[in-house]
């Protein structure tokens, strides 16, 4: 199984691959500004339908196939008008959690997008972690918003353990990635602080921003798509939010191939 | 294919994908497949536990005192004969429908709708069969406690629990998958613990050995071909399995394996269980016990807790074959009428709820008809014959198939030695039918007999052979 998307990688090399999952049949259609959002991306617009076991998978699809295609062709259409790259996928499935995992996999997607409404985006919010995200992260965010005229904020909370310095030189090194991929210094800004639930505080500067970039936290969670993080902040940040997934670990990805 | 690149100005990349097991075909989406080995045998499992264990020891050894567990053992062989050509026409065919979608693709639309629409109706009696055996047990939990009733409720609380499991499947959203496992779980786990025990008692491990009855009845190996039809109601639910062939992971595997797997499993069940309960009682004080014997087995070995245990485990069996052949027979209807053979609006789904409403109605309509009834072997063999017909024609579909081998058919199992073990399947499933009651073969013809005539009057345009 080849993990890279071959348009993804000969046609615009810095694309960042983003999934982007929609109930389809569920009325959920594009909310307003996220097709500028995508405009640098390549988007796996994942339309999927969950179905009762009660009901054979192939039935719903004979039935609401046609209709659901025609619906993601007409968001896919939106999508590349802005300026983006579409994959459409749509799946019949009695485990959204395991169709979407799998898509992840197959499209060696960068992030998942939470989708919410959102203005022009003028500025994101980066939250950053530790070191071991660094490099997707700032791939992600300088893939979509290097050629826009966004600013990006880069936010970590320190520990109680962790000194300033440590903090500063995270939030450097970060700034340099973006720089290095075509980032200019002048719309980088940063914010360090010490908050006693760092997730609250993560939504609250959400708030003064169009987006928000965060990773995926906890690692023994496998499962991780509305992995309740990125979900608490999605749901009150009211934006959207770019969950960025882990990189998969080489053994894994050897051990499917 | 269900991938399409809207990108302008990019090739499709279509020919540089791998190909991957999840069928993305038509532009119509793709399906997911989430069931694993687990997940089948839990499906095949839990669909046939319940009758042969927790209905039929009683009427068996009646009937054919402890031979019995040579009728049990006989069933076995004749469900592993068919469970292989059924699997290798299962990889072939991974479409809901099982058996009535590879017969009517091997053998033409005539045998096809005789056997969809006795397949529809062979799972509405044997949920109806399900029931009675659920409604029994639900009357033992009033005789556990003491309350007299002045009738016999199995049969009202068997339409009850018909009833209930349609609504809920109408209207139920919940993941019952996972609900399915757990259930058959616990289940395996009470049966191995008391026939364990069962068995050791038996054989004078803890106390007096039983004086085991003679082995054969009087009537030799009649009673006990008799009863191997009668009892053959307890292996219909390893073809489930293939039902659902579509949502199976890695099928070339997979779905042998939890067929043949669940019959081996379920197959030394019954017929330990025999075994046991012919040396706790002679086999005309099981009869006198009926549906519920079991309970008085388990009673015999470890007093209350155990025949509260069996009660429990009795509910949880015949709940969830019951609920599985429901399911079954509105996706035998969903097949059929996806084919034509049947209006369109019976596979529709409401889009509120997903699920097929029409076909659900169907299948709980009759089945709570036939529950009124009562008639607990009438019902089991009535549903073995329909099945039976319909696994002699899977296995005479298999031998039709390899012998003109169509471009389409390239199944990812071949059962081993298939012509010898499909032939041998044809002749087995067919040949027990001769040893089922005359009413119930009457009843059975009269089901076939109705569905061909109804194909003759609805669908004689309808041409399925090969279509795939």
């Amino acid at each position: 199984m080849t993990d890279t998307d071959p348009t993804s990688t000969t046609d615009a090399p810095n694309r960042p691959t983003v999934l982007y999952p929609i109930r389809v049949l569920e009325g959920e259609s594009l909310p307003t500004g996220i097709a500028d959002l995508l405009a640098d991306a390549h988007v796996v617009l994942a339309g999927y339908h969950v179905i009762p076991d009660q009901t054979a998978a192939d039935q719903a699809r004979e039935q609401f196939g046609e209709r659901a295609m025609a619906k993601l062709e007409e968001f896919a259409a939106a999508l590349s008008d802005a300026g983006a790259t579409v994959d459409v996928r749509l799946v019949f499935t009695h485990e959204a959690q395991a169709t979407i995992d799998r898509l992840i996999y197959e499209h060696d997607c960068l992030a998942v997008l939470v989708p919410n409404g959102t203005d022009a985006p003028e500025s994101v919010l980066l939250a950053v972690r530790g070191d071991v995200g660094l490099d997707r992260n700032t791939r992600l965010a300088a893939g979509l918003f290097a050629t826009t005229d966004a600013t990006i904020t880069l936010y970590h909370a320190l520990d109680d353990d962790e000194a300033d310095t440590d903090g500063e030189a995270l939030l450097e090194s970060t700034a340099n990635a973006l720089v290095d991929r075509g980032v200019s210094p002048g719309s980088i800004d940063t914010i360090l602080e010490h908050p006693d639930a760092p997730l609250d505080a993560i939504a609250r500067h959400a708030a003064d921003h169009d987006a928000v970039v965060m990773g995926e936290t906890d690692p023994s969670v496998t499962t991780f798509l509305f992995g309740m993080p990125a979900e608490q902040v999605a749901e009150r940040f009211l934006g959207p939010v770019f969950v960025v997934q882990r990189e998969r670990p080489a053994e894994e990805q050897s051990a499917e191939e | 294919m269900g991938r399409d690149d809207v990108l302008e100005g990019t090739p499709p990349t279509d020919s540089s994908e791998p190909v991957v097991e999840h069928d993305r075909d038509r532009g119509e989406g793709e399906l997911e497949r989430t069931i694993g080995l687990v997940g089948g045998l839990a499906i095949g499992i839990g669909t046939m536990i319940g009758a042969g264990i927790f209905v039929f020891p009683g009427l068996a050894a009646e009937n054919a005192g402890p031979a019995a567990s040579l009728s049990f053992a006989i069933g076995a062989v004749v469900a592993l004969l068919v469970a292989l050509p059924l699997s290798e026409l299962a990889t072939a065919m991974p479409r809901s429908g099982g058996g009535y979608f590879f017969i009517s693709r091997g053998l033409g639309t005539g045998p096809g709708a005789v056997i969809g629409i006795g397949l529809w109706l062979g799972l509405v009696f044997a949920a109806a069969f399900y029931l009675v055996g659920l409604g029994s047990y639900a009357g033992q939990v009033f005789a556990e406690a003491g309350i007299a009733l002045p009738v016999d409720p199995a049969v009202p609380l068997g339409i009850a629990f018909g009833v209930a499991l349609t609504v809920l499947s109408v209207f139920g959203t919940e993941n019952t998958a996972s609900l399915q496992n757990a259930i058959v779980i616990v289940l395996l786990v009470i049966l191995t613990l008391f026939l364990s025990y069962g068995s050791l008692d038996a054989l004078g491990v803890f106390g007096t050995e039983s004086t085991p009855e003679r082995f054969l009845p009087p009537g030799g190996m009649m009673p006990v071909l008799q009863t191997a039809a009668l009892v053959f109601t307890s292996y219909l639910g390893f073809a489930q399995v293939a039902t659902v062939a579509g949502d199976i992971t890695n099928p070339s595997r997979n779905l042998p394996l939890a067929m043949v797997g669940s019959v081996l499993v379920v197959g030394v069940f019954y017929v330990v269980t025999i075994f046991v309960a012919t040396s706790a009682f002679g086999s005309v004080r099981l009869g006198e016990f009926g549906e519920t014997a079991m309970v008085e087995v388990a009673r015999a070995f470890v007093g209350l807790p155990g025949a509260l245990a069996i009660v429990v485990a009795g509910l949880l069996a015949t709940f969830s074959s019951a609920n599985a052949s429901i399911l079954s027979a509105s996706r035998a209807v969903y097949a059929v009428s996806r084919d034509d053979l049947l209006p369109a609006s019976a596979s529709r789904l409401n889009l509120r709820y997903g699920t097929p409403h029409v076909a659900l109605g169907l299948a709980g309509g009759p089945i709570v008809v036939l529950t009124a009834t009562g008639q607990v072997e009438l019902l089991a063999e009535v549903a073995s014959v329909l099945h039976l017909v319909m696994y002699g024609l899977v296995c005479v579909a298999l031998i039709q198939l390899r012998r003109e081998s169509p471009e389409w058919y390239t199944p990812s199992f071949r059962c081993p030695a298939g012509y010898l073990v499909a032939g041998l399947g044809a002749l087995a499933s067919l040949s027990l039918i001769a040893f089922m009651q005359p009413a119930s073969i009457g009843v059975g013809a009269a089901v076939m007999i109705a569905a061909y005539a109804w194909y003759r009057y609805y669908a004689t345009d309808v041409a399925l052979k090969g279509a795939f």
